[in-house]
């Protein structure tokens, strides 16, 4: 639907504004001041106090109305400071400086309105208190709109209104966010107490009251967190084609609208409050679906809460070709009830399906089973044979590089296709993004240290779909960034979701580079570190803490005899189409790229030499990223950190240049 | 024809509104950021601002999940 504007004159001024912006709002932009007392800039408005009232004209029709709840619908004419306005709120003014005297928030507002009578209305109810509790409701609304909890709300009625929790007993709902004492106007909510003596509470309460207020107002419009928590991704990635579909095959399906994140919210989600991962976080993004009947296993029939789905786990049932919900939520919870990896156990079932419906494997090597895409009651049921260490769902547990090893030993299986659709590295399951359009992501699963984990660097939409960094030096620049950004909340213990699962209003002021960043959000990591420890930090200071200790990772490894040059190459797969259906599917971009970057006709040679040339392309466009990316980070070509940038990050120990020079000494031939 | 993202090229189409070049390009994502010859595009303006043939557009995906 098409945004409507509409125009008004506040006090002779002709402005316009989006139809149903408050007009308070409107008074706002023409830089006019109008005295408020329980409005807050975060919260819905309420009205209560009526200070910001103003008079307005519609049809002919002049009435006072409140400036901060009214919706702006009409052409109108509004005057904010006409003779019966500033009566009206001076009045009012008089009235709360005869309650609250010495109230300093009162005092402000009673001398915009021009009142100083404090004896006019001065009764047994006045309260000589500077921090008397002056009934504003902020606290109430801040409770139930950032943190979706009613800890506090009116109670009584006439002069014995006042704030309270629940029978006036402390509450165990209360997540401890503060936000309460927050938006109080008067201090009449003191915060008694500051776990884990932090240096400096303010700065960290005032971090986390942004996030707090970015949630309630923002979150609704943008990733909808709280709503759907992170299933909303399912339906974006499928639109993008970057779903992973049948082993990483396909980026998008024609059935995910059974699995995406309406679908969860309409028949599945029930629970969605803050559930204190996080001590005080707003985002509430934990989903779960109560009393889910399950169907088969151990507790087949028993009615069960389910902690999920997640985006992950959704997106690891297109992968299988599971686009069912009911199979997904029992998949989610027999795999948390038996201590196993969504993501593991979806990438490994979708190779050990690619491998039967190639016939690779038969039934006689699954016990039967018959493991196409889609088979959902086979994957349970493997499942279940995992958990008890029998049958073919014990060798499907030691994941796929194990497999591929066996498969090829013991069955005389093709091992280039195996170690092609095999989507592991160093060991670890690929988690759920289909990243062969973006080689910038290719790098960023294949050169993280631990393996293909998301956590470190996740670039598809900054690389493929704004293509931010379209050198190998940008990409690489990133490719150095973001993992170590990433690493180092990592190692505070810091969650991820509120650097980018919400962004801030003004993150648009910032070019491209800067704002991939977010960096109203990196600042407020660097202040929770300040806050807690008192040590300020920039960019360059975090970026060192982390590349020491990511360098000691990766040392570590070689140390371990892993984390080779070897093992930074991903498994084709990663990185383009291996079957000629996988090309077929996409074939005017293979195409596109078969002419303009290797010049080469498409139509004069075959689907199968055209999948032959476009890997020469692909590999050789990776492994030039991969270099420009240990250059970046101080390592030789063969991806081992340089003793030169093991001095410069103070950590050239002789025992770890014992290592590095080991691993030099050591290293496989290109 | 309009460039977007310095990249993907689309046709022009008289009074063609930033609307119009994001339905046309699939992108339906929630955190983006329009600028039409480098002139920041405010989400309220999509629907009337109208994008001048040869003009460059970036729509700037802000990464999340991951």
């Amino acid at each position: 639907m098409a945004t409507q504007k509409i125009k008004l004159n506040i006090n002779g001024n002709e402005i316009e504004v989006v139809k149903n912006t408050t007009l308070l709002d409107a008074i706002k932009k023409t830089g006019i001041t109008v005295p408020t007392l329980c409005h807050h800039k975060d919260l819905t408005p309420d009205g209560s106090c009526r200070l910001c009232s103003v008079e307005i004209e519609l049809d002919g029709k002049r009435e006072i109305v409140t400036s901060c709840n009214y919706p702006i619908r009409n052409e109108i004419r509004v005057d904010t400071d006409s003779i019966r306005v500033k009566k009206h709120r001076k009045v009012l003014a008089e009235m709360y400086l005869g309650r609250w005297p010495n109230v300093p928030a009162i005092q402000e507002v009673a001398s915009m309105c021009g009142a100083t009578d404090k004896e006019r209305f001065k009764s047994e109810l006045t309260d000589t208190n500077p921090n008397a509790c002056i009934l504003c409701g902020k606290c109430k609304r801040a409770c139930e709109e950032f943190i979706q909890e009613k800890i506090l709300d009116f109670a009584g009625s006439g002069i014995d209104r006042h704030i309270t929790m629940p029978f006036g007993e402390v509450d165990p709902h209360c997540v401890g966010c503060t936000s309460c004492a927050y938006v109080c106007p008067t201090g009449a909510i003191q915060i008694a107490d500051d776990v884990n003596n932090p240096v400096d509470p303010e700065l960290i309460r005032e971090r986390g009251m942004r996030v707090n207020a970015e949630m309630a107002t923002l979150d609704p419009y943008q990733c909808r967190m709280r709503e759907v928590g992170t299933a909303n991704i399912v339906e974006v990635m499928d639109a993008y084609d970057l779903l992973p579909v049948m082993n990483y095959k396909f980026g998008k399906h024609e059935d995910t609208h059974k699995i995406d994140s309406k679908m969860m919210k309409k028949h599945y989600f029930t629970q969605g409050q803050p559930d204190q991962c996080w001590h005080g976080c707003s985002m509430a993004c934990a989903k779960a679906v109560d009393g889910f009947k399950l169907k088969t296993g151990p507790y087949k029939g028993d009615r069960v809460c389910v902690d999920g789905p997640e985006y992950e786990t959704a997106a690891g049932g297109a992968n299988m070709g599971c686009f069912n919900l009911d199979f997904i939520v029992e998949f989610n919870f027999y795999c948390d009830t038996y201590g196993i990896d969504t993501i593991s156990m979806a990438t490994t079932m979708a190779f050990v399906m690619e491998c039967y419906e190639n016939g690779v494997i038969t039934k006689e090597h699954t016990g039967g089973l018959e493991l196409n895409f889609g088979a959902c009651d086979a994957v349970l049921e493997c499942m279940h044979q995992m958990a008890k260490g029998s049958g073919f769902g014990k060798d499907v547990g030691q994941g796929i590089r194990w497999l591929k090893q066996k498969w090829i030993r013991d069955y005389n299986a093709p091992a280039d296709f195996l170690n092609d659709i095999g989507m592991e590295n160093k060991g670890l399951e690929y988690s759920e993004y289909m990243t062969k359009e973006s080689l910038a992501q290719q790098a960023g699963y294949a050169l993280a240290v631990k393996g293909p984990q998301h956590d470190e660097a996740w670039l598809i939409f900054i690389d493929l779909v704004n293509n931010q960094i379209p050198t190998f030096e940008d990409k690489a620049e990133a490719l150095y960034y973001f993992p170590l950004f990433r690493t180092w909340f990592g190692l505070q213990g810091l969650c991820k979701i509120v650097w980018n699962d919400v962004s801030p209003a003004d993150n648009k002021k910032y070019p491209p580079q800067e704002a991939a960043k977010i960096p109203g959000h990196v600042e407020n990591y660097w202040k929770f570190f300040e806050g807690m420890t008192g040590i300020p930090l920039d960019e360059e200071k975090m970026l060192d803490q982390s590349a020491r200790v990511h360098n000691l990772q990766k040392m570590i490894g070689l140390m371990l005899g892993r984390n080779s040059w070897k093992e930074d190459i991903p498994p084709y797969r990663a990185v383009g189409p291996v079957t000629a259906q996988e090309y077929e599917s996409r074939q005017e971009r293979y195409d596109k790229q078969i002419m303009e970057n290797i010049k080469l006709d498409p139509d004069t040679i075959s689907t199968e030499d055209k999948i032959q040339k476009l890997r020469e392309y692909r590999m050789d466009q990776y492994k030039k990223v991969a270099q420009a990316a240990y250059k970046r980070r101080g390592w030789d070509e063969f991806g081992i950190p340089t003793a030169e940038r093991l001095k410069e990050l103070g950590i050239d120990k002789p025992e770890l240049l014992e290592i590095i020079e080991l691993a030099r000494k050591n290293v496989e031939p290109k | 024809m309009i460039i977007v993202n310095n990249r993907d090229k689309l046709e022009w189409k008289n009074g063609m509104t930033v609307r119009d070049v994001l339905s046309a390009m699939g992108h339906v994502y929630p955190l983006i950021t329009v600028t039409v010859n480098e002139e920041l595009v405010e989400e309220e303006d999509y629907d009337t601002r109208k994008v001048p043939d040869n003009s460059s557009i970036s729509v700037f995906h802000l990464a999340h999940g991951g």
